[in-house]
Protein backbone atom coordinates (compact mmCIF):
# COMPACT_ATOMS: atom_id res chain seq x y z
CA UNK A 1 0.00 0.00 0.00
CA UNK A 2 1.51 3.56 -0.93
CA UNK A 3 2.19 6.37 2.19
CA UNK A 4 -0.76 8.70 0.61
CA UNK A 5 -3.43 5.00 1.01
CA UNK A 6 -1.80 4.56 3.89
CA UNK A 7 -2.22 7.62 5.56
CA UNK A 8 -5.84 7.89 3.71
CA UNK A 9 -6.94 4.19 5.59
CA UNK A 10 -5.60 5.18 9.08
CA UNK A 11 -7.98 8.36 8.96
CA UNK A 12 -11.25 6.48 7.53
CA UNK A 13 -13.04 4.61 10.51
CA UNK A 14 -11.78 1.00 10.73
CA UNK A 15 -14.36 -2.06 11.91
CA UNK A 16 -13.23 -4.43 14.70
CA UNK A 17 -11.93 -6.71 12.17
CA UNK A 18 -9.82 -4.28 10.32
CA UNK A 19 -8.22 -3.07 12.82
CA UNK A 20 -7.45 -6.79 14.59
CA UNK A 21 -5.82 -7.54 10.97
CA UNK A 22 -4.28 -4.17 11.21
CA UNK A 23 -2.89 -4.88 14.84
CA UNK A 24 -1.59 -8.54 13.43
CA UNK A 25 0.39 -7.01 10.48
CA UNK A 26 2.27 -5.03 13.06
CA UNK A 27 2.57 -7.51 15.71
CA UNK A 28 3.89 -9.73 13.23
CA UNK A 29 6.18 -7.18 11.61
CA UNK A 30 7.66 -6.03 15.30
CA UNK A 31 7.56 -8.64 17.81
CA UNK A 32 11.47 -9.55 17.14
CA UNK A 33 11.87 -5.33 17.54
CA UNK A 34 9.71 -5.16 20.71
CA UNK A 35 11.53 -8.82 22.07
CA UNK A 36 14.66 -7.43 21.33
CA UNK A 37 14.44 -3.98 22.98
CA UNK A 38 13.09 -5.40 25.65
CA UNK A 39 15.90 -8.42 26.19
CA UNK A 40 18.29 -5.59 25.89
CA UNK A 41 16.93 -3.89 28.70
CA UNK A 42 15.53 -6.15 31.44
CA UNK A 43 18.39 -8.78 30.71
CA UNK A 44 16.67 -11.96 30.58
CA UNK A 45 14.28 -13.91 28.60
CA UNK A 46 11.86 -14.88 31.03
CA UNK A 47 10.79 -10.92 32.15
CA UNK A 48 12.03 -9.56 27.86
CA UNK A 49 9.36 -12.17 27.24
CA UNK A 50 6.24 -10.81 30.02
CA UNK A 51 7.47 -7.44 29.03
CA UNK A 52 6.49 -7.61 25.45
CA UNK A 53 3.64 -9.40 26.40
CA UNK A 54 2.79 -6.02 28.43
CA UNK A 55 3.76 -4.12 25.30
CA UNK A 56 1.69 -5.87 22.75
CA UNK A 57 -1.61 -5.57 25.08
CA UNK A 58 -1.01 -1.74 26.00
CA UNK A 59 -0.37 -1.57 22.39
CA UNK A 60 -3.70 -3.31 21.00
CA UNK A 61 -5.78 -1.19 23.98
CA UNK A 62 -4.43 2.07 22.10
CA UNK A 63 -4.20 1.30 18.65
CA UNK A 64 -7.15 2.44 17.16
CA UNK A 65 -6.25 5.83 18.51
CA UNK A 66 -2.73 5.22 17.62
CA UNK A 67 -3.70 4.62 14.02
CA UNK A 68 -6.01 7.58 13.42
CA UNK A 69 -3.07 9.83 14.71
CA UNK A 70 0.38 8.47 12.90
CA UNK A 71 -1.42 9.86 9.77
CA UNK A 72 -0.24 7.03 7.91
CA UNK A 73 3.62 7.13 9.83
CA UNK A 74 5.03 3.64 10.78
CA UNK A 75 3.95 2.34 14.47
CA UNK A 76 7.22 1.02 15.19
CA UNK A 77 8.29 4.02 17.09
CA UNK A 78 5.34 4.12 19.39
CA UNK A 79 5.58 0.18 20.29
CA UNK A 80 8.86 0.67 21.23
CA UNK A 81 8.16 3.49 23.21
CA UNK A 82 5.65 1.34 25.21
CA UNK A 83 7.98 -1.24 25.97
CA UNK A 84 10.84 1.74 26.41
CA UNK A 85 8.05 3.06 29.36
CA UNK A 86 7.06 -0.95 30.20
CA UNK A 87 10.79 -1.09 30.94
CA UNK A 88 11.50 2.05 32.73
CA UNK A 89 8.62 0.85 35.47
CA UNK A 90 10.21 -2.35 35.54
CA UNK A 91 13.56 -0.93 36.68
CA UNK A 92 11.94 1.12 38.64
CA UNK A 93 9.72 -1.21 41.00
CA UNK A 94 13.46 -3.65 40.69
CA UNK A 95 14.58 -0.24 42.60
CA UNK A 96 11.72 -0.37 45.20
CA UNK A 97 11.88 -4.35 45.76
CA UNK A 98 15.34 -5.01 44.91
CA UNK A 99 14.95 -9.50 45.08
CA UNK A 100 17.86 -11.93 44.45
CA UNK A 101 18.07 -13.65 41.17
CA UNK A 102 15.74 -17.36 41.12
CA UNK A 103 18.24 -18.76 38.39
CA UNK A 104 20.35 -18.75 35.36
CA UNK A 105 18.83 -17.88 31.78
CA UNK A 106 18.76 -19.64 28.60
CA UNK A 107 21.03 -18.31 26.35
CA UNK A 108 19.32 -16.96 22.46
CA UNK A 109 19.67 -18.53 18.84
CA UNK A 110 22.89 -16.90 17.50
CA UNK A 111 23.24 -16.21 13.64
CA UNK A 112 26.80 -15.75 14.24
CA UNK A 113 29.54 -18.55 14.02
CA UNK A 114 31.53 -19.11 17.48
CA UNK A 115 35.18 -18.57 15.52
CA UNK A 116 33.84 -15.11 14.45
CA UNK A 117 32.56 -14.03 17.91
CA UNK A 118 35.80 -15.51 19.60
CA UNK A 119 37.98 -13.10 17.97
CA UNK A 120 36.50 -10.37 19.37
CA UNK A 121 35.27 -11.48 22.35
CA UNK A 122 37.24 -9.09 24.67
CA UNK A 123 36.67 -6.47 22.75
CA UNK A 124 33.02 -6.92 22.47
CA UNK A 125 33.08 -7.37 26.39
CA UNK A 126 34.57 -4.26 26.93
CA UNK A 127 32.14 -2.37 24.55
CA UNK A 128 29.28 -3.99 26.57
CA UNK A 129 30.55 -2.95 30.12
CA UNK A 130 30.85 0.35 29.15
CA UNK A 131 27.22 0.68 27.40
CA UNK A 132 26.21 -0.43 30.72
CA UNK A 133 27.69 2.47 32.44
CA UNK A 134 26.37 5.59 29.33
CA UNK A 135 23.32 7.48 31.69
CA UNK A 136 20.08 5.46 30.35
CA UNK A 137 18.76 7.91 28.07
CA UNK A 138 22.52 7.57 25.85
CA UNK A 139 22.12 3.49 25.92
CA UNK A 140 18.64 3.33 25.48
CA UNK A 141 19.20 5.66 21.90
CA UNK A 142 22.12 2.94 20.99
CA UNK A 143 20.17 -0.03 21.95
CA UNK A 144 17.46 1.23 19.36
CA UNK A 145 19.76 2.14 16.67
CA UNK A 146 22.13 -0.99 16.35
CA UNK A 147 19.73 -3.65 18.22
CA UNK A 148 16.63 -2.64 15.97
CA UNK A 149 17.86 -0.10 12.68
CA UNK A 150 16.07 2.13 13.59
CA UNK A 151 16.93 5.87 12.02
CA UNK A 152 17.13 9.02 13.92
CA UNK A 153 13.67 9.98 12.95
CA UNK A 154 12.17 6.94 14.50
CA UNK A 155 14.21 6.83 17.99
CA UNK A 156 13.60 10.39 18.19
CA UNK A 157 9.50 9.52 17.88
CA UNK A 158 10.14 6.96 20.92
CA UNK A 159 11.62 9.05 23.19
CA UNK A 160 9.89 12.25 22.44
CA UNK A 161 12.66 14.21 21.05
CA UNK A 162 13.20 16.20 18.62
CA UNK A 163 14.97 15.00 15.61
CA UNK A 164 18.05 17.78 16.30
CA UNK A 165 18.28 16.70 20.31
CA UNK A 166 18.35 12.83 19.14
CA UNK A 167 21.17 13.39 16.97
CA UNK A 168 23.26 15.19 19.26
CA UNK A 169 22.45 12.05 22.22
CA UNK A 170 23.52 9.89 19.79
CA UNK A 171 26.75 11.43 18.78
CA UNK A 172 27.64 11.65 22.28
CA UNK A 173 26.52 8.42 23.40
CA UNK A 174 29.24 7.25 20.64
CA UNK A 175 31.58 9.77 21.85
CA UNK A 176 31.79 8.75 25.52
CA UNK A 177 31.55 5.39 25.03
CA UNK A 178 35.02 5.83 22.59
CA UNK A 179 36.42 8.26 25.22
CA UNK A 180 35.84 5.12 28.05
CA UNK A 181 37.45 2.82 25.51
CA UNK A 182 40.24 4.77 25.14
CA UNK A 183 40.53 5.12 29.17
CA UNK B 1 37.07 11.24 16.87
CA UNK B 2 38.42 10.16 13.91
CA UNK B 3 35.96 8.61 10.91
CA UNK B 4 37.70 5.72 11.09
CA UNK B 5 37.25 4.71 14.76
CA UNK B 6 34.10 6.26 14.52
CA UNK B 7 33.30 3.24 12.04
CA UNK B 8 35.03 0.81 13.73
CA UNK B 9 33.18 1.36 17.06
CA UNK B 10 29.88 1.54 15.34
CA UNK B 11 30.46 -2.52 14.12
CA UNK B 12 31.42 -3.66 17.52
CA UNK B 13 28.37 -2.15 18.57
CA UNK B 14 26.21 -3.52 16.30
CA UNK B 15 27.85 -7.02 17.12
CA UNK B 16 27.33 -6.51 20.37
CA UNK B 17 23.55 -5.74 20.55
CA UNK B 18 22.45 -8.26 17.78
CA UNK B 19 18.80 -8.78 17.65
CA UNK B 20 17.21 -11.21 19.40
CA UNK B 21 14.90 -13.93 18.00
CA UNK B 22 11.51 -14.50 20.45
CA UNK B 23 11.04 -17.65 21.35
CA UNK B 24 8.85 -19.58 19.06
CA UNK B 25 5.98 -20.08 21.59
CA UNK B 26 5.57 -15.95 22.77
CA UNK B 27 3.61 -15.27 19.49
CA UNK B 28 1.11 -17.97 20.33
CA UNK B 29 1.08 -16.82 24.16
CA UNK B 30 0.59 -12.67 23.22
CA UNK B 31 -2.25 -14.23 21.05
CA UNK B 32 -3.80 -16.15 23.39
CA UNK B 33 -3.62 -13.73 25.90
CA UNK B 34 -5.09 -11.00 23.18
CA UNK B 35 -7.61 -13.12 22.26
CA UNK B 36 -8.48 -14.23 26.42
CA UNK B 37 -9.11 -10.84 27.05
CA UNK B 38 -10.92 -9.18 23.89
CA UNK B 39 -13.35 -12.82 24.71
CA UNK B 40 -14.00 -11.68 28.39
CA UNK B 41 -15.03 -8.00 27.28
CA UNK B 42 -17.15 -9.27 25.44
CA UNK B 43 -18.98 -12.04 27.48
CA UNK B 44 -18.87 -9.29 29.81
CA UNK B 45 -21.28 -7.24 27.73
CA UNK B 46 -23.38 -10.04 26.67
CA UNK B 47 -24.24 -11.43 29.82
CA UNK B 48 -25.10 -7.68 30.72
CA UNK B 49 -26.95 -6.85 27.59
CA UNK B 50 -28.75 -10.21 27.85
CA UNK B 51 -30.16 -9.15 31.56
CA UNK B 52 -31.75 -6.25 30.18
CA UNK B 53 -35.31 -5.02 29.30
CA UNK B 54 -36.50 -3.35 26.48
CA UNK B 55 -36.36 0.30 28.49
CA UNK B 56 -33.20 -0.39 29.72
CA UNK B 57 -32.16 -1.11 26.17
CA UNK B 58 -33.93 2.32 24.74
CA UNK B 59 -32.02 4.11 27.94
CA UNK B 60 -28.63 2.59 26.47
CA UNK B 61 -29.03 4.80 23.06
CA UNK B 62 -28.51 7.69 25.53
CA UNK B 63 -24.87 8.07 25.60
CA UNK B 64 -25.23 9.24 29.25
CA UNK B 65 -25.86 5.59 29.89
CA UNK B 66 -22.91 4.27 28.33
CA UNK B 67 -21.02 4.39 31.77
CA UNK B 68 -21.60 0.69 32.20
CA UNK B 69 -20.65 -0.94 29.09
CA UNK B 70 -17.37 0.99 28.60
CA UNK B 71 -16.39 0.00 32.76
CA UNK B 72 -16.99 -3.81 31.62
CA UNK B 73 -14.84 -3.64 28.97
CA UNK B 74 -12.29 -1.53 30.98
CA UNK B 75 -12.53 -4.10 33.45
CA UNK B 76 -11.89 -6.84 31.37
CA UNK B 77 -9.16 -5.20 29.97
CA UNK B 78 -7.95 -4.89 32.93
CA UNK B 79 -8.00 -8.20 34.59
CA UNK B 80 -5.92 -9.21 31.89
CA UNK B 81 -3.37 -6.60 31.91
CA UNK B 82 -3.03 -7.35 35.91
CA UNK B 83 -2.61 -10.60 35.54
CA UNK B 84 0.69 -9.94 32.94
CA UNK B 85 1.93 -7.84 35.46
CA UNK B 86 1.22 -10.28 38.21
CA UNK B 87 3.06 -12.90 35.89
CA UNK B 88 6.19 -10.47 35.66
CA UNK B 89 6.54 -9.30 39.39
CA UNK B 90 6.05 -13.76 40.47
CA UNK B 91 9.29 -13.80 38.39
CA UNK B 92 12.37 -12.21 39.40
CA UNK B 93 15.58 -12.53 36.96
CA UNK B 94 18.82 -10.73 36.81
CA UNK B 95 18.55 -7.88 34.89
CA UNK B 96 20.25 -4.85 32.22
CA UNK B 97 21.70 -4.80 29.01
CA UNK B 98 25.07 -6.49 30.46
CA UNK B 99 23.37 -9.55 31.59
CA UNK B 100 21.64 -9.55 28.50
CA UNK B 101 24.43 -9.22 26.50
CA UNK B 102 26.48 -11.32 29.08
CA UNK B 103 23.69 -13.86 27.46
CA UNK B 104 24.15 -13.43 24.39
CA UNK B 105 28.17 -13.94 24.76
CA UNK B 106 27.45 -17.20 26.98
CA UNK B 107 25.89 -19.04 24.47
CA UNK B 108 28.67 -18.99 22.15
CA UNK B 109 31.72 -18.92 24.76
CA UNK B 110 31.54 -21.60 26.96
CA UNK B 111 34.10 -20.68 29.50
Amino acid sequence: MSASKEEAAAREPATKAELDRAFEDLYRAHLRDVYSYAYYRVGNHHDAEDLTEQAFLQAYRHFERARRESNGRPLRPWLIRIAHNLASNYHRDRARHPQAALDAVEPPSHPYGTEQIVEGREELRAVIDRLDRLPDDRRDALIMRFALGMSNREIARALGRTDGATKVLIHRAIKQLEEELEN
Amino acid sequence: MSERSRLDLEQLLADALRPIEPPDDLATRVESTLTAITEQAAAELSSWAEDMSEWELDALRDPRNWVRPVAAVAAGTLAGGALVVVGMRRRRRPAGIRAAAENVLRQVLPG
